[in-house]
């Protein structure tokens, strides 16, 4: 048997746990010694008032009673000046930990004190090792965890060795018997004859333990953003479903599948700025060969720079005068590598770090891979154009007259069969770019109709020639690819733009929510006047019919989806804008909106007392009689009454209202035993063996009596399988002839 | 009394039924809970748990690996609560002791004794949810109203069983360093007479850090008998017990003139009592001993019939009154036999058969539908001092020596 070991005290124990709560809130409020932030002063005065109130624990004994009633209040009213004034809410949060660790630290505390204290330094600890990412963090975070273990260790002593519903600490102003007995020197000589070397051994090699599981967790916590999907999905092959692709090839049947899943969601800051009919242009293709439109090797390479990793790119658009309009777009996963934009912009900032290559003569930007999680993006400044300008092209088609944008890579037979459609378009007059392009539309739509399921007529020579030759309806890459064609026929560079064209306006998340099934491909022809592409869509609404709707409130109602499927996508664009997204500029958003509806509560809330105030007056200015002052006073009365019998049973009246929530009767123990004893009713088991008797007498406790009560559930519940077994396998002997 | 079960150790701590150690076990063991085991978050564990959640999603959110190094530390921390915790209560053992006689209506105490079996490491912190209920009777527990009973019957009489309880908590406010053992006892008082059984409900621990409350349920249980209370009552002068004439002798020690039986000798003994020839023969000194000579005997016989008591209180009282005349009677050595209902008498020659006879007190109930017990039996009538009882008034209860009223209560 081991030699008896003394033990502390409960006095000690108590002078323990100050001391070691003393120790950790000058740990915590140290970390501003290399925080940026202004609150040297303050941490001076904390640092004193805990080594004093620590080593003489008997001086908050003399702090004054009304300090303790004024202190909560006056430190959030100091937190709220400290905002208002410097208007940086972190620092004022700071400032306001101190100040309640300042608080804790000259007031005996209790046990839930403690355990503040535990969580107010550890959100120094975490802020300043968020702020400064230096090493001292990590050795300052080991320290506080050490410390802050064997503090809890001893808050759950102390709690052990005083029993159930006693707590010193209560009564603030009177020293405790431990305090006015308090000697360090004596406590430490008690510390060394209490302490076990093996003890000690075994403590350190746990903090060891602690500190390898930590760093083996560390690693191990899988690094995804909450915004991704698991790790599984880049398991899975993801297939386009919608029409759109970064090429496009016509066969004999080009069926576009319909797909009315959300491809892209908008938010924009002003929404009267959304065209009517807007295009999320991605990407062009210039190359046309063997009946497949792709972007060329050449423009790839002339027109996109080298690939950058950046949260910015600044746009070729001029800045403007005024609040530039923000558009956030939320782009879903396994889409396309090119991001949708409404034109040239001013400035794009992604929400994190990306690789992309910008084309900002073609208009275009792709990531360096396709995003396998939703990618956000904020564009500012977009000019919304139907003509895109191109200086670029426009010297190099001057130095050269034929480009690859005008190159017709088809048969003789194919060349001469356009040459006559383009005859027959232009009547053999010599027409401007926006005329030919106007006509050849006009020709198109007179012989085609629209279908999402077209048929190109069977032959020799080039599909696209045979379809645009012929009468067949098409869908829009059809229309888009043969306006290509006709016009570098007739000798004009152009070229096919994909993207997406439309979408609604989703009533319930006020965005502009883009389908898959609104993927669109479209002609951009270059008129070397104008020195710009113009976007020429062969499936457009007539200019006309664009000219009556406006871009005004009742347009955008017009358009608005109110549908069940509205509601659940704007769950989504509420988990992008307020979890994903959620940055410093949503951060300060958010703040300057509180600080908004502060002011305004404020000014209401002053306005409303005002005329209270002058209500009262009118109403004290009326002539009194015996009546109205007979009525005053009983209403007097009555509110005293009242405020005299909440006070007097409001401990009743507390307990009243807290027994509503004591009982629940949705306890799963509750609903098994339920379950138990109707399968026992139901096979009617004659209540006579004692097992049973005792089976559902337990399980009626279980339904029925208080917790403290209670068998073991799992026990009681085998018992009653096993009676209802037992009676079964017994009718089932009686039963057999 | 059931002492299979008061001298038994369990625990963790309880040797013999340790299974063989496997890292897997132990493994297995910290992760999923014991049968009877429970663990539940006190308010701070939910606040770490809710600190937890709270950097774990700012981590994601920010990608911040400071926050992952935070959230590892506190997850870390919870791993290492369970391993304290779990290192706390292996090898402690504990064991009920209940010491009788237990009456109704008198304190009781239920000693609970702690064992630290580790090598090296003391135990903190451990409390004890200790229980006294009364064991109803089979044909109690099935009430007509089982099946066809509303839940409020049930609460009911769930409520009324909780009312009988009696509950009690005990802690170990100190440590319990190795190899030591400590006591901790529980002072209770029986509220009525009948079967109890004292159970130790559970075993509960904040240690080390006060995140988890854990607690073991327990089957640690003691059945034990409580005796009638011991009531007031008059005696009546006119019921003085016939005297026979020369003396009666009873079977009972006492300074009469018959040999009733050999004992050893014990010191103080007188030596004119020493039967030589006996202890020449048994190379043992033995001494005589001789009945008591007593004239005063009385022979208690206890009629249950249902139709005469059917008060309950007026039954309860009648137990104790009898129970109370019983000792008096034979701690005065006047208690000849003893009878129930239309039983055998039992004679009461020591105080073992005292105790069997209060044992048989303590869980009487009326007697229903026995028609014969409505007249004593000849051979009772026979006997002469007999004391029988009979209601008196509305709640009393009279003694009467044959046929006249001796005491009442």
């Amino acid at each position: 048997m081991e030699k008896k070991r003394p033990q502390l005290s409960l006095d000690e124990l108590h002078q323990l746990k100050w001391l070691l709560g003393g120790g950790l809130t000058l740990l915590a409020v140290w970390t501003v010694i290399y925080m940026d932030i202004d609150a040297w002063e303050l941490m001076g005065v904390v640092t004193v008032a805990a080594i004093a109130c620590t080593l003489w624990p008997t001086l908050p004994a003399r702090v004054p009673p009304f300090a303790h009633v004024l202190a909560f209040p006056l430190i959030v009213a100091f937190f709220a000046g400290d905002l208002w004034l410097t208007a940086s809410p972190l620092p004022a949060m700071v400032r306001l930990d101190m100040l309640l660790l300042l608080y804790r630290s000259i007031s005996y505390r209790q046990r839930r004190d403690d355990l503040q204290i535990i969580i107010l330094g550890l959100f120094l600890i975490v802020v300043a090792g968020v702020l400064t990412v230096s090493l001292v963090f990590a050795a300052q975070l080991l320290v506080f965890t050490a410390w802050a273990l064997a503090f809890l260790l001893a808050i759950t002593l102390v709690g052990t060795a005083e029993g159930p519903g006693v707590e010193s600490g209560k009564v603030k102003n009177i020293a405790p018997a431990w305090a006015v007995h308090a000697d360090w020197r004596r406590l430490v000589r008690r510390m060394r004859e209490v302490a076990d070397w093996r003890v000690l051994t075994l403590g350190a090699a746990l903090f060891a333990g602690v500190v390898a599981v930590s760093a083996l967790l560390f690693l191990a916590i899988p690094r995804f953003q909450l915004e991704n999907s698991l790790f599984l999905e880049r398991l899975v092959t993801k297939k386009a479903k919608s029409g759109f692709n970064d090429s496009i090839k016509f066969g004999d049947v080009t069926d576009i599948q319909q797909d009315t899943s959300v491809a892209l969601s908008i938010d924009v800051t002003d929404r009267t700025q959304l065209p009517v009919s807007p295009y999320w242009r991605m990407l062009v293709l210039d190359q046309y060969e063997n009946g497949t439109f792709r972007l060329s090797p050449v423009l790839r390479r002339v027109a996109f720079g080298g690939e950058r990793t950046d949260t910015i790119v600044h746009g070729d658009a001029r800045p403007r005068l005024g609040a530039s309009v923000v558009w956030t777009f939320y782009l879903e996963s396994g889409l396309s590598r090119y991001l949708p934009l409404l034109g040239s912009f001013e400035l794009l900032r992604f929400r994190e770090t990306q690789n992309f290559r910008h084309g900002a003569t073609v208009g275009v930007l792709a990531l360096r891979d396709e995003p396998l999680t939703m990618t956000a993006y904020r564009v500012e400044g977009f000019e919304l154009a139907d003509a895109r300008t191109d200086p670029t092209f426009s010297a190099e088609s001057r130095r050269r007259e034929r480009t690859i944008q005008t190159w017709l890579n088809v048969s003789a037979d194919d060349h001469a069969r356009l040459d006559r459609l383009v005859s027959e378009i232009t009547g053999g007059a010599k027409l401007s770019a926006a005329d030919f392009s106007r006509r050849a539309i006009a020709w198109l739509r007179q012989n085609h109709g629209y279908s999402l399921s077209p048929v190109v007529p069977r032959g020799a020579g080039d599909p696209l020639v045979r379809w645009t030759a012929s009468r067949e309806a098409g869908h829009c890459e059809l229309f888009a690819g043969a306006l290509v064609l006709l016009a570098r026929d007739a000798g004009f560079s152009s070229r096919v733009a994909i993207g997406f064209r439309g979408g609604t306006w989703n009533g319930y998340s006020n965005s502009f929510t883009v389908r898959n099934s609104d993927a669109h491909a479209w002609t951009e022809v270059y008129d070397p006047a104008a020195g710009a592409w113009l976007r020429e869509d062969a499936l457009e609404v007539p200019k006309t019919a664009q000219e009556t709707e406006t871009k005004s409130e009742a347009a955008i109602a017009a358009r608005s989806d109110r549908s069940w499927s509205a509601r659940l996508d704007s769950l989504r664009i509420f988990w992008y804008r307020r979890i994903v997204n959620f940055d410093q500029r949503s951060q300060i958003e958010t703040l300057r909106e509180v600080k908004n509806v502060a002011q305004s509560s404020s000014r209401q809330l002053r306005d409303a007392v005002a005329e209270t105030i002058a209500g009262v007056r009118e109403w004290l200015a009326r002539p009194w009689s015996l009546a109205r002052g007979a009525k005053v006073a009983a209403l007097i009365a009555f509110v005293a009454a009242a405020i005299w019998g909440t006070l007097r049973h409001r401990r009743e009246i507390w307990r009243m209202l807290a027994k509503g929530g004591v009982e629940r009767r949705d306890d799963p123990v509750r609903a098994d035993a339920s379950r138990w004893l109707a399968r026992l009713r139901a096979t009617n088991i004659p209540l006579e063996k004692a097992e049973t008797i005792a089976v559902v007498g337990e399980l009626q406790r279980l339904r029925f009596g208080a917790r403290a009560t209670w068998s073991e559930p799992g026990r009681t519940f085998l018992r009653a399988r096993q009676a209802l077994r037992a009676e079964r396998s017994t009718r089932r002997r009686i039963n057999r002839p | 009394m059931n002492a299979r079960d008061l001298n038994a150790w369990s625990g963790p701590g309880l040797r013999g039924v340790r299974r063989r150690f496997t890292w897997n076990g132990l493994l297995w063991s910290l992760v999923w809970p014991q049968r009877s085991h429970r663990v539940l978050p006190t308010t701070a564990g939910l606040v770490l748990i809710g600190l937890a959640m709270g950097i774990g999603t700012a981590a994601y959110n920010s990608s911040s690996n400071i926050l992952f190094i935070t959230l590892s530390l506190l997850l870390t921390c919870l791993i290492l609560s369970g391993v304290l915790s779990w290192l706390n209560l292996r090898g402690v053992a504990w064991r009920l002791r209940v010491t009788p006689p237990l009456r109704a209506g008198q304190e009781a105490t239920v000693t609970l004794e702690l064992r630290n079996g580790k090598k090296f490491l003391p135990t903190y912190g451990l409390w004890f949810e200790l229980a006294a209920r009364p064991i109803a009777d089979a044909r109690d527990q099935r009430p007509e109203s089982t099946w066809t009973g509303r839940d409020l019957d049930v609460r009911k009489i769930l409520a009324q069983t909780d009312a009988a309880t009696q509950r009690g908590q005990l802690a170990c406010r100190t440590r319990l360093d190795p190899g030591y053992e400590s006591r901790l006892e529980w002072i209770f008082k029986p509220a009525n007479r009948g079967a109890l059984r004292v159970e130790l409900a559970s075993v509960g621990s904040l240690f080390p850090f006060g995140f988890l409350k854990k607690s073991i349920g327990t089957e640690l249980r003691a059945d034990v008998v409580v005796w009638p209370a011991p009531v007031e009552y008059r005696r009546h002068a006119v019921a003085t017990a016939r005297r026979p004439a020369g003396g009666e002798h009873v079977t009972r020690a006492g300074s009469g003139g018959d040999l009733l039986a050999l004992r050893r000798y014990e010191s103080g003994d007188s030596h004119r009592l020493i039967h030589w020839k006996a202890s020449a023969r048994t190379r043992t000194l033995l001494v005589r001993q001789f009945s008591a000579e007593s004239a005063e005997g009385f022979s208690l016989w206890l009629r249950m019939d249902a139709e005469v008591w059917t008060k309950p209180e007026q039954f309860e009282l009648l137990v104790s009154f009898c129970a109370t005349l019983a000792e008096d009677l034979f701690r005065a050595g006047r208690l000849m036999s003893v009878a129930l209902d239309d039983a055998p008498p039992l004679p009461v020659r020591r105080v073992g058969d005292l105790e069997a006879f209060l044992d048989q007190l303590a869980v009487v109930r009326p007697a229903k539908g026995n028609s014969s017990l409505a007249s004593p039996s000849p051979r009772a009538i026979a006997k002469q001092n007999v004391m029988t009882f009979a209601p008196d008034g509305a709640r009393g209860v009279a003694a009467y020596v044959d046929g006249k009223k001796a005491a009442t209560a």
